[in-house]
């Protein structure tokens, strides 16, 4: 009892207010305590991280992506370097000031706009400007201390080597997209990192992305450096050796370009391995131009650049079918080469009459010579006998309407049309018509150069269908490890007796020799050809040919096609000859078939003789 | 007075150990922040130097205060509280600007903030008045008499303007007020009203930060805009106005009969409030308003206002359980954390002692608050225990805000950590309040 003064009663309501007061007080500290808890308990290894995080500055040092060869040990794809302005966060600025990037475009006579990054995060490092100078370096370097966070670094450059021709092999790197980098963040891409687009690039991004290497750098709020941790050189990508011959797909994209449309690609497999010597699409693209203005052009472009004929353009087979027909017929039906049809030029069915490709008719011919002179309406009967469902079987024994599995992005199926699929999708039941236009190609059959040619290589090898493939190893490019060896994959082995694949090689030397691919043909060298001229409803006829060599013992078989081209025996075939000419060195043309055998070949291919009607 | 050896033997004997344990370590282990968070500079030493030597003058301090007899204090109140005046007079003419407010002197080798002096000079003034008036305290005209004394201090202070200094002198008043027995209603209309003042602009600046809300929220956005629209800040008190009634009428038909006076006083507080938020609001600049409130949501603002309490809180609960180890902290020694030394001291301890260290921070405030009252308690007259009542609320709201501001809690104002924060003038204050706190427990029993 204290207060000597006062009365016991005043002293006493003192103290109850001084019990509340202590009361309000213990409430309010154990608030601070229950919200300490929080934050160092509960929530103490989050806030540990986003402090280690805005203390680490990971500084990174871009490794070159490997390099890529062609079959002969040339160099494809390589690397150059670039100048890159960095703008590095520090303090309370996230962002380059408006002042400073007024600077950096006074310096580089460019127009960067301030930007917003909306999804930054402590220790971001934002681009600011690309593919410097040297001498733009070094005036940014001179002003460096009013460009505040501004670095210059060296970064490695994808180049790429007969770039147009290359690119439906190669595609191209790009950064990868702030909506790609939550998916792939756990496979180690940040932002700003390249990936493959496309080709190889793509399919092998795994094996060309090199290691970064870099620094962990602690800063202070500053942005100063304060101390650095162990450097990591740089790791390079590991080499890739691809199976493609640069110099056929030289040769090749020349010869295409210079067919009447300009458009059409080319493929050319070894049929001893199945590795792909050459795929080109014509018109292509630059891969080193990209990321300029001229991407714009690309997709303007009516000629479709960007688009892989080689791989995705759909077309029908026409006449290179018949080599389907033909082995069918021997095998299923046991058709004897020697059994003859009479040709009188149309082909009547029901109330339709189907046109061949010769006005005049062939006369009464054996299946060789129906095969050497394309002629439709002994085929059209070979189809009638086979049925719908034997036709559909063989086209899916060479893998028709689906993908071959080469190791490239973006490969097309293709289509083989079905009674089933008629009736689903036209609610209309299968006529025979539509069988005997199957059997030469036509009708809602679809394939791919890349399909073709990957046939070609079946009927080449007496059928063993080998996997397409592009790739053949990939060495580590520091201590020469093989990483990937590609061993040949046989997806099939088509069964037929000997002598139809003997019939058949015979018919299609004989197409060389003195049919509609005779314009094919080289000294020394026999090939094996078949030409095609696919209808196509929505304008001018696709010209095909597809063909291997040396027809005794084959080496490479290949598939051309010319959009719109018109007849293949006079638009594609000179595309196949020039590739052979170029594979087997051959300098010379050796003879001029093509001005000897033009009257000729009008007459067999000539345009206007090959409609169908329906 | 000075039985010097009178008072080192009452010294030793009525010594309270929790308090002074309290005091050594919650001084220590500010001393040892203090030290962690000047590391980075030239001369680490140099802000140890100063708080220990503000430290020493302010233990003399102690010592001389402690052997003064504080009801000396209460006859000469009127000439302390002139003193003060003339004290928050003289440094808005000699003061010189450090961060715009006019509020200290500088001697050149040392400077010296007034209002740190002054708020203990108000405590004993304000005590001294309660202590005179307690019998007429539930009268309005001595409620309002002990509201103007403060009200002199808090006009002068505003002047300099430092607004954060006058925020312990709220509690404080009130808590006095209420222990001397004031009508509670007389302090909570003065809550209510205070609230409003502030707490409309604010909030109207924390919902402008916000333009997506404003956007989508219809009824928000038509609040805001009865700041600076009259129309509709007449409907929406007309709509109180009318709830307030109706609810009384509600009351009368329960038959609980409440007189006309209070719902007309209720109302009048807030009109009043809502009118004395706009000179608030002209008063505070926007930077000011925007640091107080973003608290509610650092994120709004986070590389403007939010960006201290963004850190401090990454640096708190970084220290886990047990820290980083003093010297260590990263937030702390990279320069993260903003003004580390003086207002963000907790959060260095928080960072490198971690858990262990801060909570300990926190009861050994808190157990110096409470020996305080216990002072209070024990004090053998009624201005004793007002005195010590006062200052054990100083202290109590010191640290309450300044560590609620630390880890987000309350507004960002300012306000250092007693006896922790590093700054000469408020260590030298503290120490006069421990003098004092000192005079009246040794006097406590009646026979000295």
């Amino acid at each position: 009892m204290s207060w000597n003064n006062d009365d016991k009663s005043t002293y006493n309501s003192f103290i109850d207010k001084y019990k509340n007061i202590l009361v309000m007080f213990f409430i309010l500290f154990s608030f601070l305590s229950l919200k300490l808890f929080y934050l160092q308990v509960i929530r103490g290894s989050f806030y540990r991280n986003v402090s280690e995080h805005q203390r680490l500055n990971t500084t990174h040092e871009r490794a070159s992506r490997g390099i890529v060869y062609d079959s002969k040990g040339k160099i494809i794809i390589g690397n150059d370097s670039n100048y890159v302005a960095l703008f590095y966060p520090f303090e309370q600025q996230y962002m380059p000031s408006e002042d400073t990037i007024e600077q950096l475009n006074r310096i580089l006579k460019r127009d960067i706009k301030p930007f917003i990054d909306k999804g930054w995060r402590y220790g971001r490092v934002v681009k600011i400007a690309d593919n410097l100078t040297l001498e733009e370096v070094f005036k940014i370097q001179e002003k460096k201390l009013f460009l505040p966070g501004i670095t210059v670094v060296k970064e490695p450059k994808r180049i790429y080597f007969n770039s147009v021709e290359n690119a439906p092999v190669t595609g191209y790197v790009g950064e990868v997209r702030a909506d790609e980098l939550e998916t792939l963040e756990t496979d180690g891409y940040k932002a700003g990192d390249f990936i493959g687009r496309g080709g190889i690039e793509q399919s092998y991004d795994r094996y060309l992305r090199g290691i970064d290497g870099g620094l962990d750098l602690e800063v202070n709020a500053k942005g100063q450096h304060q101390k650095a941790f162990s450097y990591r050189a740089p790791k390079i990508g590991n080499s890739v050796y691809l199976t493609i011959d640069d110099d056929i797909q030289k040769v090749a994209y020349e010869a295409l370009t210079k067919t009447t449309t300009g458009k059409g690609a080319a493929v050319v497999i070894d049929v001893r391995t199945g590795a792909v010597k050459a795929l080109v699409s014509c018109p292509s693209y630059d891969t080193n131009k990209v990321f300029t203005g001229e991407y714009r052009k690309y997709l303007k472009d009516k000629k479709l650049p960007l688009f892989n004929r080689a791989i995705q353009a759909l077309y029908p087979p026409g006449s290179t079918f018949k080599i389907i027909t033909f082995i069918a017929a021997m095998e299923y039906l046991h058709l004897n080469p020697e059994h003859t049809e009479e040709c009188n030029g149309k082909f009547e069915l029901g109330d339709r009459v189907y046109a061949c490709s010769s006005k005049a008719g062939h006369g009464r011919i054996n299946l060789i010579r129906a095969m050497t002179v394309s002629c439709n309406v002994y085929f059209y009967q070979l189809g009638l006998d086979l049925g719908i469902r034997a036709l559909v079987k063989w086209a899916k024994t060479f893998y028709l309407g689906e993908a071959t599995g080469i190791d490239i992005p973006s490969e097309k199926k293709g289509f083989v049309p079905t009674p089933e699929w008629k009736k689903a999708r036209m609610k209309m039941i299968w006529l025979k018509g539509d069988t005997v236009i199957f059997a030469i190609g036509q009708g809602a059959l679809w394939v791919t150069p890349l399909q073709m040619a990957a046939t070609m290589t079946a009927v080449a090898n007496k059928g063993i269908y080998f996997k397409p493939y592009i790739v053949e190893k990939v060495i580590d490019a520091e201590n020469n490890n093989i990483l990937y060896k590609h061993s040949p994959e046989t997806k099939a082995k088509i069964i037929a007796r000997d002598d139809v694949w003997k019939q058949l090689n015979k018919a299609l030397t004989n197409v060389v020799e003195k049919g509609t691919a005779v314009r094919t043909k080289l000294k020394n060298i026999k090939i094996a050809a078949k030409t095609g001229t696919a209808q196509n409803p929505h304008g001018e006829d696709h010209a095909w040919v597809v063909a291997y060599a040396p027809a005794d013992n084959p080496e490479i078989a290949l598939a051309v096609i010319v959009e719109n081209g018109g007849s293949g025996g006079v638009i594609s075939v000179p595309v196949a000859r020039e590739i052979f000419k170029q594979y087997f060195n051959i300098s010379d043309s050796g003879e001029e078939p093509a001005k000897k055998m033009t009257n000729r070949t009008r007459q067999i291919t000539g345009k206007g003789n090959t409609n169908v009607q329906n | 007075m000075f039985k010097t050896k009178t008072v080192f033997s009452r010294i030793a004997e009525n010594i309270d150990w929790l308090f002074w344990i309290s005091l050594i370590f919650l001084v220590s282990i500010g001393c040892l922040a203090i030290y962690s968070a000047s590391l980075n500079y030239d001369n680490p030493m140099k802000f140890i130097i100063t708080q220990t030597a503000a430290l020493t003058i302010g233990l003399i301090g102690i010592i001389f205060l402690a052997s003064f007899n504080y009801q000396y204090y209460k006859h000469f109140s009127s000439l302390i509280y002139a003193f003060s005046c003339i004290l928050l007079i003289s440094v808005l003419v000699f003061g010189t600007t450090v961060r715009a407010t006019k509020g200290w002197f500088n001697f050149g080798f040392f400077s010296f903030q007034p209002v740190e002096v002054t708020k203990i000079m108000l405590i004993l003034v304000l005590a001294a008045f309660l202590d005179n008036h307690w019998k007429e305290i539930q009268k309005l005209s001595v409620f309002c008499k002990a509201l103007c004394i403060t009200g002199g201090h808090l006009f002068l202070i505003m002047l300099q303007p430092d607004f954060s200094s006058t925020l312990s002198y709220f509690p404080v008043t009130l808590i006095l007020l209420y222990v001397t027995g004031a009508r509670l209603r007389h302090i909570l209309s003065i809550i209510l009203y205070g609230s409003l003042a502030m707490g409309i602009p604010l909030l109207v600046t924390f919902f402008k930060l916000q333009q997506n809300l404003l956007k989508s929220n219809k009824l928000i956005s038509f609040f805001v805009n009865a700041t600076t629209d009259l129309q509709s800040a007449a409907i929406i008190l007309g709509s109180i106005i009318l709830l307030v009634f109706l609810i009384k009428w509600f009351l009368n038909k329960l038959r609980i009969h409440v007189g006309i006076v209070y719902p007309v006083i209720f109302l009048l507080i807030i009109i009043t409030g809502s009118f004395s938020s706009v000179i608030v609001d002209k008063s505070l600049k926007e930077y000011q308003r925007k640091r107080l409130i973003v608290f509610l949501n650092p994120s709004i603002d986070s590389r403007g206002a939010g960006y201290n309490i963004i850190q401090s809180k990454i640096a708190i609960g970084s220290g886990k359980i047990v820290g980083k180890g003093f010297f260590k902290g990263t937030q702390t020694q990279l320069g993260f954390l903003p003004e580390q030394r003086t207002d963000f001291i907790f959060s260095v301890i928080g960072e490198e002692g971690g858990y262990l260290f801060s909570q300990l921070t926190i009861l050994f405030y808190f157990f110096f608050v409470w020996r305080a009252l216990i002072i209070a308690q024990h004090a053998r007259d009624r201005y004793g225990s007002l005195v010590a009542t006062g200052i054990a609320t100083m202290f109590a709201f010191y640290g309450i805000i300044n560590i609620g501001m630390v880890m987000g809690l309350m507004p960002v104002t300012g306000l250092p950590l007693l006896l922790l924060s590093y700054g000469g003038s408020s260590m030298l204050s503290s120490m006069i309040a421990v003098g004092i706190l000192m005079s009246i427990h040794l006097r406590r029993f009646n026979e000295y």
